[in-house]
Parts: C-alpha cells; sequence; structure tokens
C-alpha cells in the first residue's frame, strides 16, 4: 500500500509541473505587432506614412498585373499602344473594350481603396499625436489618399470636363474613416472632386517642401492639384497649382537617362525600386525578353510611333527597335519601364507626377481661358527640351491641338492617354495598322471606341457589388 | 486474416520431440470451425510443453501424447479449447467456436481502446491487411477511399506524393483547411499534406470517428472527425519475424476521353476559321501555307505529338523491411522502407521516399511498461509549375500545337543548333518552350518527418494505472527554386549582371503534446465493465519558416546561394498555437448488452480572444446489443446493435493565428521601415462549434458471413470561423469572426456478404456507400458571401455549401450560331440582351443547386479466393457533384486563341441554320461570356484497383527459411466509367492560383494541374 501512495505521490507531481500551462495561452504574434505600440513616436509616424506609399507599389495599382493596373491601362485603353499577337495577350479584354463587370480592374479598386485605409488609419492615429513632423505626416497622409481616390474615379466615374451630366453621375465613395465595417454608397463626381481637391489643398498647405525620396513633397501636390484642377475645369486654379511647382523639368540631355534611372530630372514624386527594396519587375507589364528575344504583350501603335519626330529625344528614351530573331518579327517596343542601362528585367523606378506635366497643364487651361499666346510660350518651354528643331508658330485651334499632341507624347505609356482622350469627350479611334515595326502584322480587334461610350466608364466588379450591396453599377453595364 | 502460428520452430520441435519420447500415444482428428469446415494451421500445443503441432490444409493434424496431458487447441480469432488426453481416446476431432471479441475489430480511439463489440459510436477501423490489399499510394489519405462509409476522399491531383482532401460526413466549415480531420499518428496530430510521411507498412490501424461519442474526446479539435492511425508493434513471446515486401510497376497518364487536333486538322480549322473572318487565324500556318505546298509538307513532316514529347512513362517502386517479434517483457517493430513514383514528365524525378521506424514496448518493473515509438522519413519531391500560365507542362501539352515543333529546324528539317552546339528549343506560339524549362527551372521540396512518441504506463494496481505520453510531430521542410542562369527563364526576364534567381525556402513545424492519463478499469465478475478515463494535455504548435533568394550565379552547376552575387530577399516568420485540455471520458458496458460512454472535455486555445479562449465539449451515447439478450434466440442473427450518440465538438483551425488581435505588420520602403496594417482584430473570436447527432445500426448474420452497419447523422455548426469579407471600399478584405451555421445530414450503408465460404473457396462482396445533405442555414446579416479562394462559387443561406454561381448558357441559335444565354428572367438572350434588355447591373448568375461536393459516394469491391489465388476488385464512385471544366474552355475557344490547338470536338460548330446541339458559330466568339457552358457533371465510377495474387501453400514452403509468400500483379486506375470531358477526379484546380491549404471548394475545376495516372504493379510478400 505504501508503494502505491509513493506512485500517487510521483503523480500528483508530475500533474502539478504541467498545471501552469494556462498561461501558455496567452500568446502574442511573433512576426506582427500590436497596432496600439505602432503609433506612438515620431519615428513610428514616419513608418506609418511609408506603410501608406508603400500600397501605391501593389501589382493592380501602379504594379504590373496582368489584370491591367494604373500603370498600364490608361495607355492599354487607348491609342498610343496595340496589343501584339506574340505576347501573352494579357490586358486583352481592356485593349478590346471587352471589359464587363466580372472581368473589370478590381485589383486596382480594390488597392487603391488599400491605400485610402491605410491613409485614414494613419490620421486616426495621429489625432493623439504632438510630434513635429505630424502636420507634414498629416499632409502626406491626405495627398495619397486624394490620389487613391483621384485615380478611382477617373477610371469609374465620369470626369467633369467629359459632358455636361459628368459632375451629377455616379462617382466613388470616398472614404475617411478607417472603418473595416463601412458599407458606403458612390457620391456624385461633383462631390468626390470637392473632396479630392480640399485634402490636396489641406496637403498642400501641411506638408514640407521635400520629404525624402520616395515620398511627395509641396511640389508633387502641386503638379497632382494642377491635374485635378485641369480634369474639373478650374482652369485658373490649374494655372496657380502649375505655377507652384518649383522643380525645373528635365533637360534634352537628361531625358534618355530618366527612364534608365542614370538621372531624376523633373521627378517630383517618384519611388526608387531596387533588386533589394521592392524588387518589382514592374516593366513586365509590357514585355519579357531583350531587345532581340523580346516577348511584348504591347508595342506602340504604327500611327503614334509616327508621331515621334525624328529629332524629338523621346523617341529614343520611351521607344527602340525591340525583335524576336526566334520569330523574326520586329516592333516598335516601349522603353519608358524596360530596365536600366543593359538590362531588361523592367526593373526600374516608379515616376509617379513629374514636373513636365505643371507645363502642360498651365499650357492647356491657359488655352482654355483663351490666352493662346501665353499658352503657346508654356508649351514652348516643354518643346525647346525635347526636340532640336521645336515646332512652332501656331495659332488658334493648332494651339491646343499642338498641345494636346505634346501631352500625348510626353505622357505616352504613362498614366494619362485613356483619361485625356475621356476629358476632352474624344473618341479613342485606332488605325487599322498592325502590332509590327513596319504597320503590318495583327490589327487591334476593335479600332474605334466612340466618345460619350459608357465604356469610358470602367465597370464596378461584380464582387465588389456582392459584397456591397449600397454600390450602385455604372450605367451600360 | 489468417497469421501463420508457431513456425518452422515448432514444427522442428515436434520433429526432436518424436525422437525423444517413444511411449506416447498417437491423437489425430480434424479441426473445423462453427459452419463445420476445416481449418488449417490451428495451433495443437501439449499444454504445459512447447510440443506442438498444427492442423494442415485439411483440419487434419496428429499429434504423440502421453496419456493424462491436456492438448491445447488455439487459432487466431477463435476460443481457444483445452481437451485432456484420456487412454481410450485416439482421436479427438474440435470444433472451434469464433471468439466474438477476439474477432473484433479493435476500435482505436487514441485516448483508449475498445471492441467493436461495446462501441457505442459510429467507427470504422481499416486494418493493416485492408491496407496491404489496397491501392498502393504513397499517402494514406487516398487509400481511404471507398473503404468507410461517410469518407468523402477527392484526390488532389495525381502528382506523385500528393494526397487527398477527405471530408468526413460532408464540409463541416467554409474555411480553406478547417474542413479536414484531425489526422493523429501514435498520439502526435499531424497535418493532412503531411501524411505521406508515413509508410503504408508500417500502419496497424486506421480507424476513423465519425460522431460525438468518440470525436468530442478530441475535444475543440474533433468537429471534422478523428482519423486515428496507429503503427506497428512486435508480439511479445515470438521469435523475430522478417517480412520483406516488394513492388515494382509503371505509372502513365490515363488516356483522354477526347482527341486533340493532329498538325492537319489544326491548320485545316485554322484555315476555316479565316474563311468565316477570324483575322488572328491570319498569322496561322494553317492559312499561311497552302495545303499541299512544300512549306505544308515540311510541317506535316516534323509533326508532334507533345504528350509523347513531354510525358513519360514512369516507374513505380516499392522496397520495405520490417522485422518484429518480442519476449516476455518486451516487444519490437523495426522497419526501413524505400518507396519512389517518378511520375509522368519527362526528365523530373517525382517523388521518393525513405521510412524508418523503432517501435518498442519495455516492461521495466512489474507496475511499469515504457513505450518508444519512432518514426523518421525523408521524401524529395520535384515540383513542376502547377498554375495556368505558359510554364506548365501540363497546359502546354494540350496547348501546343503538333506542327510546332520542339527545337526551331534549318531548311533541311534538322534541329538548328546554338554557338555551343546545342539544340535551339522552338519558343512556341506561347513564346516559352517547357521542355527546356523543366530543366533550366529546377523546383522540389525535401521534408524530414520525425514523428516520436513515448509513453510511461503506471500501473497502481488491477484498476488504476496512470500514463505519460509524449508525442512529437517535427517536419523539416526545404524548398528549392532555381532558375538556372543561362536558361529559358534568364533569358526572358533575367538581369544580365545578376544571371540566374535561386530560392530556398523552409519550414520547421513542431507539434509537441504531453498528455497525463489516470485511467480506471473495472471489468466485475457480475458483468459490468466500466472504464473512466482522466486527462490533462498540452499542446504546443509552432512554426518556423525562412526564405532566402538571391541572384546572380557563375554557373548553372552551383545553386547554393554562398554563390550568389547579392541576396535580395531574406526572411524568418514565427508562430505559434497552444492548447491546453483537461477531460473526462466513461465506457460502461454491461454483458456487452447494454453499452453507454461519456465525455467531457474542457478545451483552452490561444487563438481567441481573451476570456473566450475556454470552450466545454461533452458527448453521450448508448448502444443495445439485442443479440447478446437471453431472451433473443434467433441464430442467424449473430449481433444486432442499435447505438445512439450525441454532443458537441468544436474547431478553431481556418484563420489567422493571431486574428483576435490588432496588429500591424512591417514591411520595406525606400528610407526604411513601412507599417502595414495586416489584422483587424476580433476579441470576440471564440470557438465554431458543430453539434453532432447519430443513430445507428449494425448487425452480423449467418455466422457473421453478412455484416452491415446503417447510419443516420445530422451535423449542425454554428459560430462557423470565417474570414469575413468586407467591403471593397474598406480597403481591408477579411478578418476573422464567427458567423453563420451550416448543417450536414446524411445516411451511411455499408454492407459486405461472403457469398460463398469454404475450404477452397471464398468469394465476398462488399461496398459501401453515403448519401450526403448539406444546406447553409444562416450567413451574417443574411448576405451572400463569395469566398474567396475559389473561381465562381457563392454561399447563400438556405442553399447548399459551395454551389456554382453561373450565368445559364442555352446553346445557340439554330438560326445564325450566336452563343444564347437565360437571362435572369429565364428567357434566352445574347450576350449584348443580357445587358439591352435588363436594367443597370442586373445579375444573371444563378444558383442552379449544382455543387462542387457529391451528394452520393462510395466504393465496393468483390475478393475471390480460390486455393492460393486471390482476384480483388475495387471499385470507387461519385456522383451529382459539378466540375468546372476550364481545360474544355482553353480547348474549345470557338477560334477566339486560335494561335493555341484544339480538341477535335471544335470543328462541331454552327454551320448552316438549323444546326442544333453543335458549338456558337465562331464569328461569335467574342460574346462567349463566363457560364455554365462548361460546367459538367462529375459522376464517375472508375476501377481503382485490381490484384490478381497468389499465396503459396504452407505445404510447399515447408521446406524452405520462407513462412509466407504472396505474389500478386495488381492494376490501378485502369477502368473508368464517366461522361466528364477529361479525368472527373479532380481536387485542385490550379495548384499555385489555390494552393491544397487554401481550396475552399475541393473539385471546383480543372485547370492543368497534374493528372491523374495509372499503373501496372508486380510485387511480393514474403516472410521468415
Amino acid at each position: 500500500m505504501k508503494n502505491i501512495l509513493n506512485k500517487i505521490a510521483i503523480f500528483a507531481l508530475i500533474l502539478g509541473s504541467f498545471a501552469s500551462c494556462d498561461q501558455e495561452l496567452d500568446q502574442l504574434p511573433f512576426d506582427e505587432f500590436a497596432s496600439e505600440n505602432a503609433f506612438i513616436t515620431a519615428a513610428d509616424f514616419e513608418n506609418g506614412i511609408r506603410g501608406v506609399y508603400s500600397a501605391l507599389t501593389r501589382a493592380s495599382y501602379y504594379g504590373s498585373s496582368d489584370a491591367g493596373s494604373m500603370l498600364s491601362a490608361p495607355d492599354v485603353m487607348s491609342d498610343n499602344v496595340i496589343l501584339t499577337s506574340r505576347g501573352r495577350q494579357s490586358k486583352a479584354t481592356l485593349h478590346n473594350w471587352e471589359y464587363l463587370p466580372a472581368s473589370t480592374m478590381r485589383g486596382l479598386y480594390f488597392d487603391a481603396y488599400t491605400v485610402i485605409f491605410r491613409a485614414n488609419n494613419l490620421l486616426k492615429f495621429a489625432e493623439d499625436f504632438e510630434g513635429d513632423n505630424k502636420a507634414n505626416i498629416v499632409a502626406e497622409a491626405k495627398a495619397l489618399r486624394a490620389l487613391a481616390h483621384f485615380d478611382l474615379v477617373k477610371v469609374f466615374g465620369k470626369i467633369p470636363t467629359q459632358s455636361a451630366d459628368a459632375n451629377g453621375s455616379l462617382g466613388i465613395a470616398y472614404m475617411t474613416e478607417p472603418d473595416p465595417l463601412a458599407e458606403p454608397a458612390r457620391m456624385t463626381v461633383g462631390e468626390v472632386y470637392q473632396n479630392i481637391i480640399a485634402d490636396l489643398t489641406d496637403a498642400a498647405a501641411g506638408i514640407n517642401a521635400t520629404n525624402p525620396t520616395g515620398r511627395m513633397g509641396k511640389d508633387a501636390i502641386n503638379v497632382l492639384l494642377s491635374r485635378v484642377y485641369l480634369y474639373n475645369g478650374e482652369w485658373q486654379k490649374a494655372i496657380d497649382a502649375a505655377n507652384n511647382v518649383t522643380t525645373p523639368i528635365a533637360p534634352r540631355n537628361s531625358v534618355v537617362g530618366v527612364w534608365e534611372d542614370t538621372n531624376q530630372a523633373g521627378l517630383t514624386f517618384y519611388i526608387p525600386n531596387d533588386a533589394t527594396v521592392l524588387n518589382l519587375n514592374i516593366g513586365v507589364t509590357w514585355s519579357q525578353g531583350g531587345v532581340n528575344n523580346l516577348i511584348p504583350e504591347y508595342a506602340v501603335s504604327f500611327e503614334f510611333f509616327n508621331k515621334f519626330a525624328a529629332d524629338d529625344i523621346r523617341k529614343e528614351a520611351y521607344t527602340f527597335a525591340g525583335q524576336n530573331t526566334a520569330n523574326a518579327l520586329q516592333w516598335n517596343a516601349i522603353k519608358k519601364l524596360f530596365g536600366r542601362p543593359g538590362q531588361s528585367n523592367g526593373l526600374v523606378d516608379f515616376k509617379i507626377l513629374r514636373a513636365e506635366e505643371a507645363l502642360l497643364n498651365k499650357a492647356e487651361a491657359q488655352y482654355e481661358l483663351g490666352q493662346t499666346g501665353p499658352a503657346l510660350i508654356t508649351l514652348n518651354l516643354l518643346r525647346a527640351q525635347r526636340y532640336l528643331t521645336p515646332p512652332s508658330g501656331e495659332t488658334g485651334v493648332a494651339i491646343r491641338d499642338a498641345i494636346r499632341l505634346e501631352r500625348r507624347l510626353e505622357f505616352a505609356f504613362e498614366y494619362q492617354r485613356f483619361f485625356d482622350l475621356k476629358r476632352w469627350a474624344l473618341p479613342v479611334q485606332r488605325t487599322n495598322d498592325g502590332d509590327l515595326a513596319d504597320g503590318t502584322g495583327s490589327p487591334s480587334i476593335n479600332q474605334s471606341l466612340p466618345a460619350g461610350s459608357f465604356k469610358f466608364q470602367l465597370p464596378i466588379s461584380t464582387t465588389t457589388i456582392d459584397l456591397n450591396p449600397n454600390i450602385v453599377q455604372n450605367p451600360g453595364y | 486474416m489468417r497469421t501463420k502460428f508457431g513456425g518452422i520452430i515448432t514444427l522442428f520441435l515436434a520433429f526432436v520431440v518424436q525422437l525423444t519420447f517413444a511411449q506416447e500415444k498417437t491423437i489425430s482428428g480434424t479441426v473445423a470451425d462453427d459452419l463445420g469446415l476445416p481449418l488449417p494451421g490451428v495451433n495443437i500445443i501439449i499444454k504445459g510443453t512447447k510440443t506442438g503441432t498444427q492442423s494442415d490444409f485439411d483440419g487434419n493434424y496428429s499429434i504423440k501424447v502421453e496419456v493424462g496431458k491436456t492438448l491445447t487447441f488455439s487459432y487466431i480469432g477463435y476460443k481457444t479449447i483445452e481437451q485432456p488426453v484420456i487412454a481410450s481416446t485416439t482421436n479427438i476431432s474440435i470444433t472451434m467456436i469464433a471468439d466474438a471479441a477476439i474477432l473484433d475489430e479493435i476500435v482505436v480511439t487514441g485516448y483508449s481502446n475498445r471492441n467493436q463489440t461495446v462501441q457505442s459510436s459510429a467507427v470504422v477501423s481499416i486494418s493493416a491487411s485492408d491496407i496491404t490489399q489496397s491501392p498502393t499510394s504513397t499517402s494514406i489519405d487516398n487509400l481511404l477511399q471507398g473503404k468507410a462509409a461517410g469518407v468523402q476522399v477527392t484526390a488532389a491531383n495525381g502528382k506523385p506524393g500528393q494526397g487527398a482532401f477527405v471530408r468526413i460526413r460532408g464540409t463541416g466549415s467554409l474555411v480553406a483547411g478547417a474542413s479536414s480531420p484531425l489526422y493523429i499518428v501514435d498520439g502526435a496530430p499531424i497535418r493532412e499534406q503531411d501524411l505521406n510521411s508515413i509508410g503504408n507498412e508500417d500502419i496497424e490501424n486506421i480507424t476513423i470517428l465519425k460522431d460525438a461519442a468518440t470525436t468530442a474526446r478530441y475535444g475543440s479539435r474533433g468537429a471534422n472527425g478523428v482519423v486515428v492511425i496507429t503503427t506497428k508493434k512486435g508480439n511479445r513471446n515470438r521469435d523475430a519475424i522478417i517480412r520483406y515486401s516488394s513492388r515494382y510497376g509503371t505509372v502513365s497518364k490515363i488516356e483522354d476521353n477526347f482527341t486533340m487536333m493532329d498538325a492537319t486538322q489544326k491548320m485545316q480549322y485554322e484555315a476555316e476559321m479565316y474563311a468565316l473572318g477570324i483575322n488572328a487565324a491570319g498569322s496561322r500556318p494553317g492559312v499561311l501555307t497552302e495545303p499541299g505546298s512544300p512549306e505544308r509538307a515540311f510541317l506535316l513532316a516534323n509533326e508532334v505529338d507533345w504528350q509523347d514529347v513531354i510525358l513519360k512513362d514512369g516507374v513505380i517502386q516499392s522496397n520495405n523491411i520490417s522485422i518484429s517479434g518480442g519476449d516476455e517483457k518486451s516487444d519490437y517493430f523495426f522497419s526501413v522502407g524505400h518507396d519512389r513514383n517518378t511520375g509522368i514528365i519527362d526528365n523530373i524525378n517525382g517523388f521518393e521516399r525513405l521510412n524508418t521506424r523503432l517501435n518498442v514496448n519495455f516492461d521495466a518493473k512489474e507496475w511499469l511498461t515504457l513505450g518508444v515509438n519512432v518514426g523518421y522519413s525523408r521524401s524529395l519531391s520535384d515540383e513542376p509549375r502547377d498554375r495556368n500560365n505558359v510554364q506548365n507542362p501540363f497546359r502546354a501539352m494540350y496547348i501546343y500545337n503538333a506542327y510546332e515543333t520542339e527545337f526551331l529546324l534549318n531548311e533541311d528539317g534538322t534541329p538548328q543548333l546554338d554557338s555551343e552546339g546545342n539544340p535551339i528549343y522552338n519558343p512556341t506560339h506561347q513564346g516559352f518552350p517547357i521542355r527546356g524549362a523543366i530543366l533550366s527551372e529546377p523546383e522540389n521540396t525535401i521534408t524530414n518527418v520525425t514523428l516520436a512518441n513515448v509513453s510511461a504506463l503506471v500501473k497502481f494496481n488491477k484498476n488504476w494505472s496512470y500514463t505519460l505520453n509524449t508525442a512529437v510531430n517535427h517536419v523539416n521542410l526545404r524548398r528549392e527554386s532555381y532558375s538556372k542562369p543561362g536558361g529559358i527563364l534568364q533569358n526572358i526576364i533575367g538581369d544580365p549582371n545578376f544571371p540566374g534567381l535561386k530560392t530556398d525556402n523552409g519550414a520547421q513545424r513542431l507539434d509537441f503534446t504531453i498528455s497525463n492519463r489516470l485511467n480506471y478499469q473495472l471489468n466485475s465478475t457480475t458483468g459490468h465493465n466500466l472504464n473512466v478515463l482522466g486527462l490533462f494535455e498540452y499542446n504546443l504548435n509552432e512554426n518556423n519558416f525562412y526564405r532566402v533568394t538571391s541572384r546572380g550565379f557563375p554557373s548553372a552547376q552551383l545553386s547554393t546561394q554562398i554563390n550568389a552575387a547579392e541576396v535580395t530577399v531574406g526572411t524568418t516568420n514565427r508562430n505559434r498555437l497552444t492548447l491546453v485540455s483537461y477531460g473526462a471520458f466513461a465506457d460502461y458496458d454491461y454483458k456487452e448488452r447494454y453499452l453507454a460512454s461519456a465525455s467531457i472535455r474542457y478545451d483552452g486555445s490561444s487563438n481567441f480572444g481573451s476570456g473566450k479562449q475556454f470552450g466545454t465539449f461533452y458527448s453521450g451515447s448508448i448502444g443495445w446489443n439485442i443479440a447478446k439478450e437471453d431472451f433473443f434466440d434467433v441464430n442467424a442473427i449473430n449481433d444486432l446493435k442499435i447505438r445512439a450518440a450525441y454532443g458537441t465538438v468544436g474547431n478553431r483551425l481556418g484563420i489567422d493565428r493571431y486574428a483576435a488581435q490588432d496588429n500591424v505588420s512591417f514591411d520595406s520602403y525606400p528610407g526604411g521601415s513601412a507599417t502595414i496594417p495586416s489584422n483587424v482584430g476580433n476579441p470576440n473570436l471564440q470557438w465554431e462549434t458543430t453539434e453532432t447527432s447519430n443513430i445507428g445500426l449494425e448487425f452480423n448474420l449467418f455466422s457473421r458471413r453478412v455484416r452491415g452497419v446503417v447510419d443516420y447523422f445530422k451535423r449542425n455548426t454554428t459560430d462557423l470561423l470565417f474570414n469575413i469579407p468586407t467591403a471593397d471600399e474598406s480597403g481591408v478584405g477579411d478578418f476573422g469572426g464567427n458567423l453563420g451555421e451550416i448543417e450536414n445530414t446524411g445516411f451511411e450503408f455499408s454492407l459486405a456478404a461472403d457469398i460463398i465460404r469454404n475450404t477452397d473457396f471464398t468469394w465476398t462482396l462488399g461496398g459501401n456507400v453515403s448519401f450526403l445533405d448539406n444546406e447553409i442555414i444562416s450567413l451574417p446579416d443574411g448576405e451572400d458571401i463569395t469566398p474567396g479562394s475559389a473561381f465562381n462559387i457563392l454561399w447563400r443561406e438556405g442553399e447548399k455549401i459551395n454551389l456554382h454561381y453561373l450565368v445559364r448558357y442555352a446553346g445557340v441559335d439554330p438560326a445564325n450560331g450566336q452563343p444564347l444565354y437565360f437571362g435572369i428572367d429565364g428567357n434566352t438572350y445574347t450576350a449584348q440582351g443580357l445587358i439591352d434588355n435588363f436594367d443597370e447591373g442586373t445579375d444573371h448568375r444563378v444558383l442552379d443547386g449544382r455543387s462542387t461536393i457529391a451528394d452520393l459516394e462510395g466504393g465496393f469491391y468483390s475478393n475471390l479466393v480460390y486455393k492460393g489465388f486471390g482476384l480483388r476488385t475495387d471499385f470507387v464512385f461519385k456522383s451529382g457533384n459539378y466540375i468546372n471544366n476550364f481545360v474544355r474552355n482553353a480547348i474549345e475557344t470557338d477560334g477566339g486563341s486560335i494561335n493555341g490547338n484544339h480538341h477535335v470536338g471544335a470543328f462541331n460548330y454552327w454551320k448552316a441554320p438549323g444546326d442544333t446541339n453543335v458549338l456558337p458559330n465562331p464569328i461569335f466568339n467574342a460574346e462567349n461570356i463566363d457560364s455554365d457552358r462548361f460546367l459538367e457533371k462529375g459522376d464517375y465510377i472508375r476501377l481503382r484497383n485490381v490484384t490478381l495474387s497468389y499465396n503459396f501453400p504452407k505445404n510447399l514452403l515447408e521446406k524452405s527459411p520462407i513462412s509466407s509468400l504472396r505474389v500478386y500483379a495488381q492494376g490501378q486506375n485502369l477502368l473508368t466509367f464517366t461522361d466528364f470531358f477529361g479525368d472527373p477526379e479532380v481536387g485542385i484546380s490550379s495548384g499555385e492560383t489555390i494552393n491544397f491549404v487554401n481550396t475552399v471548394a475541393p473539385g471546383e475545376a480543372t485547370l492543368f494541374s497534374y493528372p491523374q495516372t495509372k499503373s501496372i504493379q508486380v510485387g511480393l510478400d514474403v516472410s521468415f
């Protein structure tokens, strides 16, 4: 019996030694950090604002998603590029305007709202923060929030100058609180633009003149603001904002280098992209492979390629003669994101806002105000740095057309073309030329998107509507 | 199972004995079973000695024995009989009586063992012999298909070593990875995808616990059933038995039940498409070359069958040696095994596994038994790309045209050579030569799994005992993915300054359980049997991950990252999940007649909100074996047991381990760290609870010649754990929460009958079938949910789980061949008509009751044994599920993707007014919208296994050292009956789009994942 008691005692001992296990249930993550601890010091808010910026680089936003993104869609949907039969047919739905609620750019929609959530989250924590950098951080967060909403409303809603009914038409939900459970309805386009302008004017007032690399400063806000005013038809304000931009445009001898990341002339907001940080091969949105074994998704459309004058430095900076020797095919290939010198991996910095746009916004606004002379002067400031022998001497409507052409050339493959045609109420009109360098090859399946087509406003994804019953579909879908 | 008893030594001893004792008398006789059939191999031992003999093939024996001694007759599965030898006797013929208690399969619940006779829970036990006879697969979950009613098995894909999606009694959870059962190997939980680390030959028993009476003992983890796997151990007082099994065979792709176009047909198709006005066809050879032209002739002369080029007939090979035995105080089981399945892709190696195990139990004291089970396995698996893009060989073999050659050719038809004299791969219209890429872009995983279980059993007295058990499951996984410098991918996306890209990532997964059990056992002489178990358990599960990527390799021969110029990614991650459990379980029976059990378990888990961590789970069950009643007097009925069980079980899987907490993570952005809101915390997160009711009937008739089980169950799951999707506008994605309620109900039948049972010839037919129904009872706010990791699935209240949500295709307009669709009003429209005739945003998709989940599934078998010959056939079947056939969609594009190859049926398009049952007129191919056009019934019956075997008779082996020898030939998946286009056995659609772990709707779609294979093998099992 004694023996048994001993055994029971041992058992009790063993049991006791494990009885303290309950505290093992309080587990904290190893790879994460409690949100309430993450926004306290000034350094925390620096980390926080970088977190907002980093969402810009998501694949469907300024990244290279095959489903289309802000990086590619505005050109894919317009007349600047043509789908090549040699490629993987990525974004073909966009190029052919065959998008439907089931096949629209939900990724862009979601990624842009991710930027917005992160900005709003930071702004919420900033309410209880009183560091030296508060004003600047708040300004950046508001600017990012405005940028994301602006990108959304351009794609999924009308642009105020596009048509008389635009301001009253369906815009997007403008989010100003970090609410995971929110199910907002769409505001009108007019309301959205008022919110964007309010955020950007706040940002312009609070932001530092310059911020560390990869972040916006005052010039970036003013470039963006001038575009928003331009889209909103507020010509004088567009001019004023453009006038506030102090960064000089890239001189002719720097233009090639800007796109090979050897200089940053004219850039007011860019995101460095290196093998060790970000490491995003964004150039694959246009092509993969080298100059001689190229697999292009898109090539420069034959019509547009011929718009580049021989002495236009951008012809060399933006395009190259690509070929695939195995298939004996040649294209007028897109160089803007091709790679740094000697590279074809598409690993280049994200260039989001450039000083050149301030000039073009200003010139256009001046023309709209009837200031044709000053408009031409403004335009010539840019043309002088792009051509050996700049075109000149236009009058009347030719000035407007020159401004529009220069905008198309300068911002080729760079976030603008589809929206420009849209806001000018122009159709997208492609030629029947093929995808190859000499204009032969396969032409685009669909070559014309009439002005006023409902397809200028992309459909809201079916999934988005499934998730939020307050969201209404765009007309036509 | 007729295990050899005694063996060579007994025979030898008997021979010696005959020489030594001259004065004995010879007793002879016949041993028969209760049906009067002779029983061979019965051990006849003179009690108190080691002298004895065995009955021969006809049940006859003779033995010399002194008068006054007692003979004992023993045989596995029968009651031992003692017969004294008296002077007048020369003949003792014995009828052996089946011992129900021994014949019964042991049900291993992990915490206790209980005979099937006194079990009041719905459980299925699969024994080692079943496993040996079963289809040979490297992963045991595949092997469960068709074996047990109520177990739904969907093979993930045909990749060597790949497992299956196992669902016990339906889909119990709406989130990925949470509907799989809990797998326990010798006390340690193991992930479904790690099951392929266990050697089949090491398994003694697989017990599937289906209802709450037993699953509730696993409390928080038992909601989706429990599969308890027990490894073998040696028999005490038995000399070592050496068993060797070997198998060798070939494996190949199951032939498609459709035909791809050959070069002539495809060019014809291209010409037809071009003639119809499909401009893209203009750049195809079918338009660019004239029939009969030298160019056309050149293409035809170099025609390629891409399946022949990309695939191969692979090799399956398996070798295993085990040694088991024991003495009075110890027993042991040792094994080492090697398995190889090369798979069917040419130039890569498939799957290879080396596994070894030692299980030892040792009586250290009269009151103390120590045990250790240790198994180690190392698997190597090549990982071909499994995504819907140009890098997927199974996509390439369909999409490449037959007129596209493997290499670029010179005008004389010889391959073009590069500067080093190697042929240049043809990038094909896909821009990516898959044959080259298989060589230059290798990816493989190496998995080391150690399973160890150490236990100490202390017997205080005959009633009380205590067990301390420590079980560890450690997985060490390394995946290497190399894009070789100069390789196919590097030439497209590489950086010439840093050629070559290598990623090593890996995981260390530790699952550690320490379990204290206090047991009280009472077997009273009055027939009361009671077993009570008290449990205190702690479980820790920790994962450690790493990932390193670097670039710039001086040579393709070098792949370790020390050789790289620059590291671009280097990360580690860690997470941990803990569980603390208290439990009390009781089992009771009275004379095996009245049965009852009860359990309660109190579990706390670290992944729930503070104050929500603990949950209580309980169960109760009762049973009545009417045949055991004295008043019951029907000889034909051996057992007739009614049982009922009810209980609650929990689930904690499928959500992030820290989902209750509001967290940020940190990323890298130029300038420094970037704070990423990574999780919206939900402090109210709690257990998902399943309430299970079960009633069942078990019967054994005609001396157990007919055996059957019928069960009805209902599982009601509430507070579903779910990553609740938020509105896109919130910018959050989803967060972990409890929502909704689902219900699974079903009937299960299993029946086996020995149609013929006599000495030389037995024929058994058996099978099982499960009828399953399920319903989503409620969802939060009653709103529909679109699960993320699926293509076109919608969850809606009142509907079945995992329904396809698609616009209905209505065929073609006979007038012009235009594709038509059903509008939401039930009328037919063109694609544009669906937009023009309805309000903006009208959604024409419907739920039409078509689910990815089969509502009927099971298996049936026939087993013929004539003398030593055996012929066993196993069929599996499934019905009622629908699969979205994206593969057919990709090769039947109505000319929309004219660059790629099509199947021959694509010719059957609309050509003239009045054509019906045709594909749409290709000129309308831009009007093909996502619809149910490619949604097909997944019904099939498949001959999973057929085995022809021969067991050498004992008398042939007598003079050899061999105690048993079985040779066999086996074929798997040799026959399939289905109307599905392609192979209907679909689990993973596209492994890199939705991987195994993330799959919420297994079998939703087929999209070029590794196809199922068939094999023919020969093998032998020999024991010494």
